[in-house]
């Protein structure tokens, strides 16, 4: 199906706030304070097809969750247009809710005192489903996120990879179209993040449900997303197949020289080389494959290292994205 | 209508079922609020026993008037605790899950939180008025009055929360500005109903509510006055709209943060 889901075209916000001015005094500052603003999202436009699984990345302070809130109706844009399966949030927040599921990482929507199945009873009558259909949906969610043995427990009393596995089983009572995740993994074990994934995985194989995610984890983004929208400073810098943006820097390849005794003197490397770590008993090296061959790279460090091993690979993901984020910044 | 109605008396079930799970709490707060109420009356006995009547008031009216104000801020915020929340709600960003409900946004705000220590004062009030009636010898007539002017009295005081409370989206440092705005227009109204003439009483009637939820239903049932009736109730409705205007235009300066929270 190739309708979109999410379209957004020009959205803009912007955030004012007080601030102290050093060459006021106190009394003016109180009072008459001065205002400053700030534009967190900035003039930003893409679309989501009905279905995809989207990676919305960013380094902190990019303007994601600013995104995303708009994108949900919590926050009213200075500018530009929303449109979500059809709906504006700024004017159609209730309808939008049903067809919508939101999980924020660092915020729970579950109910802390009451046991988890409360929790999903309560989502269910939120979104004005029946008795049975409940019943039927948390049978559906108990065994899709295998909730059975804590299902019972008080919210407060499950630890965080339970408690994130129940967030997004109640952003799913009401079989959202699509759901949107800010940060879901954060804090989880390297096994709750892998169970989560194969989960967000499954419902998007099952029930087409389309999922914009952002996450500070590569591993999210690899094996969660087929699509990848980088934004920085408020601006949409990338927005590409996630398996494209492993090979944004292919044109760079990484050596790794592990030093047979300890480095002592780390020579100035020729054009098309540089360090990337410079340790004594390791150093690794960029070398940019458009000015000097691998071959010729090898020759040269090997002329200038005494090694006892050597390893040649691409970038990956995690380095390929902090080299957008760090050539961003210095380009802006 | 139905649905929203039907909603928040399931919210407001979880909300007691939450609060019961912590028993020892539950008890502890409706018996320290019965005793910080009744304390507070047998003040006002002494001050009028010593000073006498002032402005036609008696122990009974001022029994009636601390039954009116309990009752309707017991009511208010034991079933919309969720409103008293606003200030922290905004500053944490624990406001962003009442967006994402499909339900009404105030209904949602308002049941979100239940406050045991506000059942007390429906049992206190409930208590005073009781008494108020038995002490004026009271007629089927002021009975009824009694018990409309119930429902008025919380709609002034639901009006006045929310539109205190609204300015929670307004200010960096909601909290002390909502509680001292509150503070503003609660403490007027548990004070001597005699106290206010003139000036003051245009005041606290007309741009501060206080003498709505508490005075003018007092004089209304002791002096069976219809036409203060008519009054009280109109500008009853009048604050009832305001507040919801105030309200819906206050959530579009609404920032959000992102500060940890849980649901409700």
């Amino acid at each position: 199906m190739e309708s979109n889901s999410i379209i957004v075209s020009r959205l803009t916000k912007k955030f004012s706030f007080s601030a102290k001015n050093a060459s006021s005094g106190w009394i003016k500052n109180l009072f008459f304070p001065e205002k400053k603003e700030i534009v967190a999202v900035n003039d930003i436009s893409f679309s989501v097809k009905h279905g995809e699984r989207i990676a919305f990345i960013g380094p902190n302070g990019a303007g994601k969750s600013t995104t995303i809130k708009m994108l949900t109706g919590i926050l009213f844009p200075t500018s530009g247009m929303v449109t979500i399966l059809g709906l504006d949030p700024t004017k159609d927040r209730k309808k939008l809710a049903y067809q919508i599921g939101t999980v924020f990482g660092q915020r729970s929507q579950l109910l802390p005192n009451l046991p988890l199945t409360d929790s999903l009873e309560f989502f269910g009558v939120m979104y004005d489903m029946s008795d049975e259909e409940i019943q039927k949906r948390i049978r559906e969610l108990t065994e899709l996120f295998d909730l059975g043995s804590y299902i019972s427990q008080p919210v407060r009393k499950l630890s965080l990879g339970q408690r994130m596995r129940a967030e997004v089983a109640a952003s799913l009572m009401h079989k959202p179209k699509i759901i949107l995740l800010d940060e879901p993994t954060i804090g989880l074990d390297v096994v709750a993040k892998k169970s989560l994934r194969d989960l967000l995985l499954k419902i998007n194989r099952e029930e087409q449900t389309t999922i914009f995610l952002t996450s500070h984890d590569v591993g999210d983004i690899e094996s969660l997303c087929d699509r990848t929208i980088i934004i920085n400073h408020g601006i949409v810098i990338k927005d590409l197949p996630t398996q494209d943006l492993a090979k944004t820097f292919v044109y760079e390849k990484y050596i790794d020289l592990v030093a047979q005794n300890n480095f002592e003197v780390f020579p100035k490397l020729p054009n098309g080389i540089r360090y990337s770590l410079q340790e004594k008993n390791k150093v690794t090296v960029v070398v940019d494959v458009n000015q000097i061959s691998v071959q010729d790279s090898l020759k040269i460090l090997l002329s200038l290292f005494e090694v006892e091993d050597v390893n040649v690979y691409s970038a990956d993901l995690e380095t390929v994205i902090r080299h957008i984020y760090e050539t961003d910044s210095i380009g802006n | 209508m139905m649905k929203e109605f039907s909603f928040a008396l399931y919210a407001i079930k979880k909300n007691i079922q939450s609060s019961a799970e912590l028993r020892t709490s539950f008890l502890l707060n409706i018996l320290g609020m019965s005793i910080n109420n009744t304390a507070f009356i047998i003040l006002w006995g002494f001050f009028v026993k010593s000073v006498g009547v002032i402005g036609g008031w008696t122990v009974s009216d001022i029994i009636g008037l601390q039954g009116f104000v309990a009752l309707c801020f017991g009511i208010v915020f034991s079933a919309g605790a969720g409103i008293r929340k606003l200030a922290d709600d905004t500053a944490s960003g624990a406001f962003d899950r009442f967006m994402l409900s499909p339900k009404n946004l105030l209904v949602r705000v308002a049941t979100s939180s239940f406050s045991v220590s506000a059942l007390g004062d429906v049992a206190f009030g409930i208590v005073c008025l009781g008494i108020y009636l038995v002490l004026i010898h009271a007629s089927i007539i002021q009975l009824m009055l009694t018990a409309f002017l119930i429902l008025i009295t919380v709609i002034v005081f639901l009006s006045a929360t929310i539109a205190v409370y609204s300015m929670s989206f307004y200010f960096t440092d909601a909290d002390s500005v909502t509680r001292s705005l509150f503070e503003l227009f609660l403490t007027p109204a548990l004070f001597h109903g005699g106290a206010f003439q003139g000036t003051m009483r245009f005041i606290f009637t007309f741009i501060i509510p206080s003498l709505l939820i508490g005075t003018l239903p007092v004089e209304i049932v002791s002096h069976v006055s219809w036409q203060k009736f008519l009054f009280v109730s109109v500008l009853a409705m009048i604050w009832f709209v305001v507040s919801l205007g105030i309200f819906h235009h206050a959530i579009k300066k609404y920032e959000s943060s992102n500060f940890m929270t849980f649901g409700s």
